[in-house]
């Protein structure tokens, strides 16, 4: 017989989200289990010693394993069991119940808990997966990667490189790199914009005279054991390299920041929908998914630009994972291609509240643009936004009144740019 | 000599003289200059008489570019200075390894050198994995006799080394209704001359694989086809021989030989000058210049390129076997069987691979055009194939001779060596096989100078690595309570754990990279591509060499990872 341990809510990662579920369903009374796979609570936090996390949340200029202090430091205090290097390895769903095994360093353990979160986080997209060819050599690194090797290990991975793509962990690595003596020649970017955040690229490029280079992507590497160069070339319209553009750079390294694909593989294997868009799962505004008493939050819900948002969303889950299960009506919210995506997915419209939350992106960069959300004929919101950019989330409230929600026409969301005279 | 005047007034025909052959000991000779290499390719193509020739030998001079010279190991010392092995292998992919694990079934002292920093370096790792049944070689050929026996030897060897194998089948699909009623008649030349195959309607082919291309009409299926993982039962080759006492010595190139009255006297490496009583060549894409240099050369490689690409487990679901469409594997004309789509052993779907002449021996890079045209090919077969299901895409170069024909036979000048050379498709099928008859070569031309006799002590039975994720849950229970190392899991695409690393560190054949690891126990192997594990990995092979961080490489010397400390390091 196997023996199972009981729990009312079990969190699957220990990043910032996980935390802050974990933390809340505990508030509410439950019993919680936190499993997290390396040895220290935090995620990716612990890597980012940069500052500028929890202006929103702790109106404070925090570094990341600081961020991840503020809520670990609760944990003694609270009921909450924690399992580190522990690996959930299977999940089974048997009436409305999860049912996980876990490795673990003492043994296979076998969990069966109410309510499940999934706060696993996301991983880098790899310079496979966007076509870089040539042989396969030493240093070639996502810059996640890199960062590990430079903070936790205190290592350098290179003395002079190129950074291709510029998402923030890209742009945060130039500075790191540049302030630990290598350098970094420059960070190409395929889109016309950068992907990172403003404040980004003014404190990591400009202030390092750091040069960015849009419309620039890397299509081959050279080198034998280790990297040599790289193949520099412009790109089209549709990112198609152009021939006869070739420009050959010498270097040790490329670093990738060519984005994040939430985790999601234990969801899909319990048949959890996921948002193609998103590629995180379709939830409701408590983060439920299409599966009762299953959660999701954090990165692997969907990217989230600021980790005081990442906090938010478990939160949210672990408030909702600690409470009873109800029975659900849920109504689509949908976005047309104006936006990238619009999470939460559905609504509740059983739920006993008024003020929802959403997140959304916009497609492309607006100077000046009206938010429009619409069900059916009527007109719920209009909002003026003087600027929106895809890299930089934005948070709405909305106050929907159950009148409101009648009926079985979606939720609609779409941008308008404005006209400028 | 009518055959060679009239195949000099073809050469002359198509390259306006500047090329000419002649004959020399038994063996047709090109000369001249060339300035494109598939002229160069062409040439020795056209020229090849294998009834009339024991070889061909391609000495036309290439003058569109330059060919590299082969890789050559920084490492210099005198280790092997003076040794004096029984049986000297010059090469560890598959072919080598497993001539050395059969060699050791006689009382011979056996020495395997390779230049790479591991077994398995070059082109066996490139390999598809497929265990041929060996359905479009004529029959006649060489490679055609050691493909069917080799192939039978699969179950037992496979066994004997504990490698995962699985005999999976092979559909070769048809399109239209009459290609579909030519592969109906096609089954009874199969079971006449065999492999065994017998056709199979629409119906019965969609039953056991339904997401295949709906214009497929019927299908020709091999029951004795299989897939393996190529470099993981070379490794275990290797692994079993060096227990049963192989000498292997990695780094180690052979720079050139001393030939006296046709017998090798001694083999010059960077390590040391060897004197070996047999020399077995099985160098590969070198094996044309190893002859070269025991002065018994009668064949010429000319390398040939080719491109697979591995998808991620969740768009791997779609298919079971190994399945490919009739005409797209470019088999007679290109020399290659072309897998097609092959499920592999870790359950990856393969796409490729395709055929591409090149004078580069060692050029293993990808390029974008090779890939998507492989896609193209396949989407026969797939429709719903997609470049960006890929998670990683690898060429390696096939050691083809000009007779598209493997050499596996002692020297014909010099006495003692054995070549077991020009190893293309379907080598990896074909190599246990060769083995048994390459170390039979060896211990009877050693015979001539003393008694051989069978190694009383030889232990077939090989162990490889536990993989923990395969095995019951309570059995998994059971080895973590015993090694709490087999329940930490640092690689989570593939579910690896910290014990399983460890393992692969601590093995008959020595390995201390992060591409041996992951060849060995497959962390990286996954979709994050080694981003999460690659650092723990580097971390536990500190730990178990006691080499600091910065001196752990990738793959081969030259290739580490770090540079050192942060605010120490200064760029030059």
């Amino acid at each position: 017989m196997t023996e199972f341990l009981h729990y009312d809510v079990t969190v699957i990662g220990g990043g910032p989200a996980g935390l802050a579920a974990a933390l809340a369903a505990d508030q509410q009374g439950a019993k919680v289990l936190l499993i997290e796979r390396e040895a220290r609570l935090g995620g990716i936090l612990k890597q980012c010693i940069h500052d500028g996390f929890g202006l929103v949340r702790f109106q404070d200029k925090l570094s990341g394993p600081e961020y991840a202090e503020r809520f670990i430091e609760k944990l003694p205090k609270s009921d909450v069991a924690v399992w580190t290097l522990s690996f959930v390895s299977g999940i089974e769903r048997v009436s409305g119940e999860s049912y996980l095994t876990v490795i673990t360093r003492e043994g296979i353990r076998h969990v069966r808990t109410r309510s499940l979160v999934f706060a696993a986080g996301c991983r880098e997209r790899t310079s496979r997966q966007i076509g870089i060819h040539g042989r396969h050599c030493a240093g070639v690194f996502t810059a996640g990667t890199a960062q590990y090797y430079t903070n936790i290990l205190g290592k350098l991975p290179t003395k002079r490189c190129v950074i291709l793509g510029s998402g923030d962990i890209g742009l945060i690595m130039a500075r790191r790199l540049t302030l630990e003596g290598a350098q970094v020649i420059g960070v190409y970017e395929a889109k016309s914009t950068p992907s990172g955040l403003t404040r980004n690229i003014s404190q990591c490029l400009w202030d390092f005279d750091i040069p960015l280079h849009t419309s620039k992507t890397v299509t081959r590497v050279f080198g034998d054991a280790r990297l040599r160069a790289v193949e520099v070339m412009s790109v089209d319209e549709w990112l198609c390299p152009i021939a006869g553009t070739g420009e050959i750079i010498p270097c040790d390294a490329l670093i990738l920041s060519v984005g994040l694909i939430p985790e999601n593989e234990l969801a899909e294997s319990i048949g959890i929908p996921l948002d193609p868009k998103t590629k995180g799962a379709i939830v409701d505004e408590h983060n439920e998914t299409l599966l009762d008493g299953v959660f999701a939050c954090g990165n692997a819900l969907h990217v989230n630009d600021l980790v005081d948002y990442v906090s938010e969303s478990g939160e949210t889950a672990g408030l909702a994972a600690a409470g009873p299960q109800n029975e659900r009506s849920l109504l689509p919210v949908e976005c047309d291609l104006s936006l990238l995506y619009v999470v939460p997915q559905r609504i509740n419209r059983s739920a006993n509240q008024q003020e929802r939350v959403f997140f959304f992106r916009s497609s492309a960069d607006l100077d000046g643009a009206t938010l429009t959300v619409r069900k059916g004929a009527k007109t719920l919101l209009r909002k003026r936004y003087s600027h929106l950019r895809p890299p930089e989330m934005e948070r709405l409230t909305l106050s929907l009144s159950p009148e409101q929600l009648l009926g079985d026409e979606p939720i609609m969301f779409s941008l308008e740019e404005l006209m400028h005279d | 000599m009518p055959y060679l005047k009239h195949l000099n007034q073809k050469l002359s025909a198509r390259f306006g003289g500047r090329i000419y052959a002649r004959e020399d000991d038994g063996c047709l000779i090109l000369e001249g200059s060339l300035d494109c290499w598939d002229d160069v390719v062409a040439a020795g193509l056209m020229s090849v008489n294998k009834r009339r020739y024991d070889g061909l030998v391609n000495d036309i001079l290439f003058t569109g570019g330059e060919i590299p010279p082969m890789r050559l190991p920084a490492l210099q010392d005198n280790a092997l200075d003076g040794a004096t092995p029984d049986v000297l292998i010059v090469g560890g992919g598959i072919i080598g390894s497993a001539i050395a694990r059969e060699c050791t079934k006689y009382d011979m002292s056996i020495l395997l050198v390779e230049k790479e920093h591991d077994i398995a370096m070059q082109t066996t790792c490139r390999n598809d994995g497929m265990v041929h049944p060996g359905i479009d070689l004529i029959p006649g050929q060489v490679k055609r006799r050691y493909n069917m026996r080799g192939n039978r030897m699969y179950d037992q060897v496979c066994k004997e080394l504990d490698v995962p194998f699985r005999r999976s089948g092979q559909y070769i699909c048809f399109h239209g209704f009459l290609r579909a009623a030519t592969a109906f008649l096609g089954q009874f030349y199969y079971m006449l001359v065999g492999p065994y195959g017998r056709f199979l309607g629409k119906r019965a082919f969609f039953k056991r694989e339904p997401n295949m291309n709906p214009a497929i009409s019927g299908a020709l299926f091999f029951p004795s086809a299989g897939v393996v993982s190529p470099y993981g039962l070379a490794i275990a080759y290797a692994e079993n021989a060096a227990e049963n006492g192989a000498q292997f010595s990695f780094d180690t190139a052979v720079l050139s030989m001393r030939v006296d009255q046709n017998r090798i006297h001694s083999v010059s490496t960077n390590r040391g000058t060897i004197y070996p009583k047999i020399v077995v060549n099985a160098a590969g894409v070198f094996s044309d210049e190893i002859a070269k240099m025991a002065n018994d050369r009668f064949f010429s490689i000319h390398p040939r390129k080719g491109t697979n690409t591995i998808l991620d487990h969740k768009a791997s679901r779609r298919m079971m076997t190994i399945v490919s469409s009739f005409g797209t594997s470019s088999t007679k004309k290109k020399h290659t069987k072309g897998g097609g789509l092959v499920k592999t052993i870790d359950d990856n779907t393969l796409v490729g691979p395709d055929a591409v002449e090149t004078y580069c021996k060692e050029d293993f890079t990808t390029n974008a055009q090779n890939v998507w045209d492989v896609f193209e090919k396949q989407r026969l077969t797939d429709p719903a194939l997609f470049v960006r299901d890929a998670i990683t895409y690898f060429s390696g170069i096939r050691a083809a001779t000009y007779e598209e024909d493997f050499v596996i036979q002692k020297g014909r000048r010099t006495r003692n060596l054995v070549h077991a050379a020009g190893i293309q498709s379907p080598g990896i099928t074909a190599a246990p096989a060769i083995a048994l008859d390459v170390s039979k070569m060896a211990a009877e031309l050693l015979s001539e100078s003393r008694e051989v006799h069978r190694n009383p002590s030889f232990n077939p039975i090989h162990k490889g690595i536990i993989r923990m994720n395969e095995l019951s849950l309570e059995h998994r229970d059971a080895m973590i309570h015993k090694n709490p190392d087999y329940g930490e899991i640092i690689c989570r695409c593939e579910q690896i754990s910290r014990g399983e690393v460890k393992d692969a560190l601590h093995r008959s054949i020595p390995c201390d990279t992060l591409d041996g690891v992951k060849r060995r126990v497959r962390p990286g192997m996954g979709r994050c591509q080694g981003g999460f594990c690659g650092p723990l990995v580097l971390q536990i092979i500190a730990e178990e060499t006691k080499k600091p961080f910065e001196e752990i490489e990738k793959s081969a010397p030259g290739g580490e990872i770090l540079f050192g400390s942060i605010k120490e390091v200064r760029p030059e």
